[in-house]
């Protein structure tokens, strides 16, 4: 079968892409829309560089072909500081110097991401588990932790400070 | 060899088709898009089963049948499942229990930890093929796969009380490890003394295996440390362990009634 078009809705943007048959979402971000935070690391689901937001939920984007999600809404770590302001776990990362080499940030701000959509104050077992499928190999998770926590903290006092309810889900219902 | 398509077929029968048709079927990608990505490709055409409808968790009358494509963080959602809960938070991390499914699980090389729970509780797989589809007991796919041009749907369990069901998973690292092994097993006592033991062993062989030795050495005995410690040392007999990078097979032997009587009794 010949190479394809793919539709997806990536950061809030319809984007097309050509992809040959098999091309992962990773490739497809990377290699065709050019948007390279998303790492490629281990390509086999191991690593947690790669985690990327489809229709919400955490998913490592290297162990998704692209003709499966055709039409899905995609988020990664360029479209949470759209407007060029970091969010509440960009900033605490940054802050708590939870990057040093960098390679695994985008993998973990994301999952953090997710975590912190699902529950607006994890403690620090489900911090850890939210980001168990993540390698890193420089910090020795310690201050990931803690600049998680602190995001979830942040956000809690942010959308308090705005009236607003702390989960994205409840706005929604 | 390259992958020439990737089809992703709107109904069952469509996906039967093609998988009639040679094609290489996986569901959430977690087993085979490794090994496209290394170039290893399994067949030059694969069939996605997200599109297929085969997702979905229905719980009623102590039964639960759970589709086939359910990926593990909607069995962990499932009000209805909390008795998996446990097991499935042993199942690799967050994210790959976004992607991975119940069918795969099972159907993968080695099948893994909720095929062991599955075999435990001596599930049955509803499996379609061209000619219909049929029922087949969850130990008859781990021991011999599907038929060629086959699927499996859905597997259907009957749902163990809590108190009856056992299960621990000895891990290296507290989260997101493989298995030194896996233990599973569904346990009913009267007056004191087991009336019937169904016990799975993950990890211990090339596939999940029942301990049919320990499931003997504790019937009609009570539950006690003794007792259970030597059902333990009865299950080496149903047990052939490997070497690898988690332990050795000399450890997994000497430690099996170990976590057998951890598993059982705490």
């Amino acid at each position: 079968m010949a190479s394809q078009v793919i539709a997806l809705v990536v950061n809030d943007e319809e984007r097309e892409f050509i992809a040959k048959p098999g091309t992962s979402l990773l490739s497809g971000l990377r290699d065709s829309l050019g948007l390279t935070a998303a790492k490629r690391g281990c390509a086999q689901g191991g690593c947690g560089a790669c985690t990327v937001l489809v229709d919400g939920k955490a998913v490592l984007s290297c162990l998704l072909a692209v003709e499966t999600i055709n039409g899905a809404t995609v988020r990664t770590l360029e479209g949470v500081a759209a407007d060029g302001q970091l969010d509440e776990v960009q900033s605490a990362f940054l802050d708590g110097f939870a990057t040093q080499c960098g390679f695994c940030t985008p993998g973990m701000i994301m999952a953090a991401e997710a975590l912190l959509d699902r529950n607006p104050d994890p403690g620090e077992d489900e911090v850890a588990e939210a980001i168990s499928g993540n390698h890193c190999r420089c910090t020795g998770y310690r201050p990931i932790m803690n600049a998680i926590v602190d995001a979830a903290r942040r956000r809690r006092e942010a959308r308090a400070a705005a009236g607003a309810p702390a989960r994205v889900s409840e706005e929604v219902a | 060899m390259v992958v020439e398509a990737v089809h992703v077929p709107d109904s069952l029968a469509e996906a039967t088709a093609q998988a009639a048709r040679g094609g290489h079927v996986m569901a959430g990608g977690t087993a085979v898009m490794p090994l496209v990505n290394y170039g290893i490709v399994p067949g030059p055409e694969l069939v996605s089963l997200r599109r297929t409808g085969l997702a979905g968790i229905e719980v009623g009358d102590g039964t639960a049948r759970i589709g086939a494509t359910t990926t593990f963080s909607e069995v962990a959602d499932s009000p209805g499942l909390s008795v998996f809960r446990p097991a499935v938070a042993t199942i690799a991390s967050p994210v790959i229990r976004n992607m991975a499914t119940v069918g795969g699980n099972l159907l993968t090389d080695p099948p893994g930890d909720f095929a062991t729970c599955l075999l435990a509780l001596d599930a049955t797989c509803e499996v379609a093929g061209a000619g219909g589809s049929r029922d087949v007991p969850v130990a008859e796919v781990i021991d011999s796969g599907l038929r060629p041009g086959e699927l499996l749907t859905a597997v259907v369990v009957r749902l163990p009380a809590g108190a009856n069901w056992f299960y621990r998973k000895v891990t290296r690292r507290r989260m997101n490890s493989g298995a030194i092994m896996t233990i599973a097993a569904t346990v009913e006592t009267a007056g004191g003394l087991v009336t019937t033991a169904r016990i799975a062993l993950g990890g211990l062989a090339p596939r999940p295996v029942r301990a049919a030795s320990a499931e003997r050495a504790l019937a009609g005995r009570p539950l006690v440390p003794d007792v259970v410690m030597e059902a333990g040392e009865a299950a080496r007999a149903d047990v052939t362990p490997a070497d690898d990078p988690f332990a050795s097979a000399w450890y997994r032997n000497r430690v099996l009634p170990v976590h057998l009587r951890r598993a059982l009794l705490g």
